[in-house]
């Protein structure tokens, strides 16, 4: 059996297409994977790389399109189709319980019984082998409860590994692992890709491609940039080369000479994940940071505003920093944060209701809440902002993706801010409605408040911002000033952690 | 759904005139009518003003206590310990109240006077919604086994004082006045008018000031309200102490009515008054619901009660009656929310 195998494909696509309305997010894209190697996949962000994914793992259907494992045909859909098809996928979001043992968790779903009683069987030789061939560090019989997340990793891949998963997908497993763990994971991995195990590796760390990979395929805009070996890659200027290709285009118009006015300052801001983080904004600036997703962009808005723990001096305004989000409001900072649904919105409210919030004692006499000054308020913003509804009676929860950053960002201008801090402003929102929040970004700026960007578009940064931090692991590791001359290889080479190594 | 779709929704869509908690507030007032026309039909003498009236006095405390306990459900947080508190004021200020020089420790007390044995009691109270307001806010323990535990404490506390019976003996002449008076030469006790007086600034607090709101943003949505500025910490602070604060005076009008403090007074009031917070429309997990809808289904549970007595059901049938009841109005609450949005 093996012998079939090594002469099939791990796995082959063929002209998988996936269209979403108005969008063609991964177009006839073809590639094989060749058996027992670590495969991986590259692009940037909406490139097409996960979607790709969800349709292996069964969580999508694709338009069109084939997929065989092992030359079989192969139509999952659900996680468990593709489990029995032998891919297992090892998510983020770790699916472990943390209140069974190590053998507990491996053999869950595969135990033995007879008469609804659990009975001894081979199994459990059969997992402690496995367990112990990829890393034998884990004793099987600790509670999950006590390993740290590397070794619960582990576990998660050992249990796809005992299942019989021949291929094994793996979505930035290093996003929250230290050094060292994340060089044990790689030992893993390799003993994995010995035991005839395919390993499709995601990673925005290109260091990380090199060290590992054996293939890589580079996706761009939906579409299959190339697929080969990364022996006959020419080093990390080719590989960002074809993930970018020429396409970035921006349209950066510089907004005249901004004085040297700060109204922030920060000065060595560390925390939990930030390292030594120093900076200034000017009035009437736009300021980008830059970084791959777990850089620490929205650490750093979320250290400045108050809303986490943070150490480091911070000024804004002549005052030090705010200790919570209602102290930063009240010395005029506000924030849109990442997550707008759980975390800027109140859904289950009207937008009428959703406005105020921010300042909502500025509607108010005497600790009574005035309703009509309420409902004109909301008005007079949703025709500012263009927020597209026909009533302010509606509900936050039915508008688009665009409609809701709006009444967000409405949020925060009702909040009279000096400083707006923006994180991923525009993730998830409509073409149309991004340009119309970039224009009211710039009409902020315009009036001498400040705006701090943080963003994980390259294209955003480069349209907007008059100046860009790029960061990197917790680090401000550049700032560029923006232009038609601006190196956009050099910028992904630092993002993706190429700054301190100097390549 | 494509986008054509959800652009012809949008068109479609109207002003709701009513908000949904108007909506469920009517919904459970149409159900306590009709509750109420029903029962007129099967027990005889049912159909009087005089019992309407009793529906609203006979349940003054219960009322009064869901008045707390629906703002902090509204917040997002569970108060299960005000039976506690009802039991453990009553009995502190009877303690308090009784003269030292009794006959055997039961009737001995503090010798205070009523009105100072009555704020010490308040004081106690108090304090049982500040160990929830620690336990809850600052070391975030969920609400509901922080307010068992104090419930059993406060319950606790009151059977220790009391010997696990009651205090009745021993008290100065006044200690019976404030629960027995009588208002506007009628036979409505002073309890039952400040309960309606605290309903009504209920709603006001509720309806149109700061406060109000805060409360629905900190329930709708923890993290959005922090994250737009307010203080939810201080603001559940507040909301324990003022719940445990109307549970102690519930607790000494209570012991005044019937100049006793009982180690048992309040038993599953707690419950009654997360019952009928549910029956209002009151969302269990948080940022809905509304105190006049908690006060329609305090009628909606007397009504069900007092017509299976008067039915001459054996009073066994009570809690059954309760229960079909509650999963009754929960049931066409969810049904009724949802059609209303899909519409």
């Amino acid at each position: 059996m093996v012998q079939t195998a090594l002469a099939e494909k791990a796995l082959s696509i063929k002209d998988l297409t996936k269209d979403y309305p108005g969008v063609r997010a991964v177009d006839t894209v073809s590639f094989d994977i060749e058996p027992n190697t670590v495969h991986c996949l590259v692009g940037e962000n909406g490139a097409g790389k996960s979607t790709i994914v969800k349709m292996l793992t069964g969580a999508l259907e694709p338009t069109s399109g084939t997929m065989a494992v092992l030359g079989k045909p192969y139509q999952p859909n659900s996680t468990q189709d593709a489990r029995n098809g032998g891919i297992g996928t090892l998510f983020q979001e770790l699916h472990v319980v943390d209140q069974l043992t190590v053998l507990e968790n491996l053999t869950m779903g595969m135990e033995v019984s007879r008469f609804g009683f659990l009975i001894k069987s081979d199994l459990e030789d059969r997992v402690t082998k496995t367990l112990a061939a990829i890393e034998p560090g884990i004793d099987p019989n600790a509670r999950v409860s006590s390993l740290s997340v590397a070794q619960k990793q582990i576990v998660e891949i050992a249990r796809a590994a005992s299942s019989g998963a021949n291929i094994i997908i793996m979505d930035e497993p290093t996003a929250a692992l230290s050094e060292r763990e994340v060089e044990r994971l790689f030992g893993v991995i390799r003993r994995l890709r010995d035991s005839d195990v395919t390993v499709i590796y995601i990673s925005h760390k290109l260091d990380e491609i090199f060290e590992l990979g054996d293939n890589v395929t580079v996706m761009r805009d939906g579409k299959h940039i190339a697929t080969k070996p990364l022996a006959q890659v020419n080093g990390r200027p080719e590989l960002i080369e074809m993930m970018v290709g020429r396409s970035i285009t921006h349209d950066y118009r510089p907004r005249g000479d901004i004085a040297d006015n700060p109204v922030l300052t920060v000065k060595g801001l560390n925390s939990h994940l930030l390292k030594d983080v120093s900076f200034q904004v000017n009035a009437g600036e736009i300021i980008g940071f830059y970084g791959l997703v777990g850089a620490g962009k929205t650490e750093v808005a979320r250290a400045i505003y108050g809303a986490d723990k943070a150490h480091g001096q911070v000024t804004f305004k002549g005052r030090p920093r705010a200790r919570s989000p209602k102290e930063a409001i009240a010395s005029g900072i506000a924030l849109v944060p990442e997550e707008r649904r759980t975390e800027g919105l109140f859904t289950a409210l009207t937008i009428r209701r959703n406005i105020p919030i921010m300042n909502i004692n500025k509607l108010a006499k005497f600790g009574i809440f005035q309703d009509d000054q309420e409902k004109s308020v909301a008005k007079e913003y949703v025709s500012k902002l263009g927020i597209a509804t026909n009533s302010v009676e509606k509900y936050a929860e039915k508008l688009s993706g665009g409609n809701q950053q709006k009444v967000v960002l409405a949020k925060c201008l009702f909040a009279d801010a000096d400083l707006l801090l923006l994180d991923e402003p525009t993730r998830g929102v409509d073409v149309g409605a991004k340009s119309e929040i970039y224009d009211l970004i710039r009409d902020f700026a315009n009036t001498g408040r400040a705006v701090c960007v943080f963003s994980s578009e390259l294209e955003e940064v480069l349209g907007l911002c008059d100046r860009i931090f790029l960061m990197y692991d917790g680090r401000v590791e550049a700032e560029i000033r923006n232009g038609a001359t601006v190196d956009i290889p050099k910028i992904l080479n630092i993002v993706t952690g190429g700054g301190k190594a100097g390549t | 759904m494509t986008d054509q779709a959800i652009a012809g929704r949008r068109l479609q869509a109207r002003d709701n005139k009513l908000s949904d908690e108007m909506f469920i507030t009517a919904l459970v007032a149409g159900a306590a009518i009709v509750l109420f026309l029903l029962a007129s039909m099967l027990v005889p003498n049912f159909f009087q003003f005089q019992n309407v009236v009793n529906l609203v006095t006979n349940n003054w405390s219960v009322i009064a206590l869901g008045v707390g306990v629906t703002f902090l459900l509204v917040s997002g947080n569970f108060d299960l310990s005000v039976g506690g508190i009802v039991a453990l004021s009553g009995v502190m200020a009877v303690w308090f109240a009784q003269a030292s020089d009794g006959t055997n420790p039961l009737s001995t007390g503090w010798g205070l006077p009523a009105w100072l044995a009555m704020m010490g009691a308040l004081l106690c109270a108090v304090m049982i919604g500040a160990l929830n307001a620690l336990f809850v806010v600052v070391l975030r323990v969920p609400s509901i086994i922080v307010t068992l535990g104090t419930m059993m404490l406060a319950r606790g506390i009151a059977q220790v004082v009391t010997q696990g019976s009651q205090r009745n003996t021993n008290l100065p002449s006044d200690f019976g006045a404030l629960g027995n008076m009588t208002m506007f030469g009628t036979s409505i006790k002073l309890p039952v008018v400040l309960m309606a007086a605290l309903i009504l600034i209920a709603v006001f607090v509720e309806r149109k000031t700061v406060f109000g709101r805060l409360t629905y943003l900190i329930g709708a949505n923890p993290v959005a309200s922090r994250l737009s500025g307010v203080d939810n910490a201080r603001h559940v602070v507040n909301l324990y102490l003022f719940s445990s604060l109307v549970a102690g005076g519930v607790g000494i009008l209570l012991a005044s009515e019937f100049k006793s403090g009982f180690s048992n007074r309040g038993t599953l009031m707690e419950f009654d008054a997360l019952v009928i917070s549910l029956l209002g429309g009151v969302a269990i997990a948080g940022g809905f619901g509304s105190v006049i809808g908690m006060f329609f289904g305090a009628i909606v549970l007397a009504t069900v009660t007092s017509a299976a007595t008067g039915l001459v059901l054996s009073p066994d049938w009570q809690f059954t009656l309760k229960a079909i009841a509650v999963f009754i109005a929960i049931m066409a609450q969810t049904w009724a929310l949802a059609r209303r949005h899909s519409s």
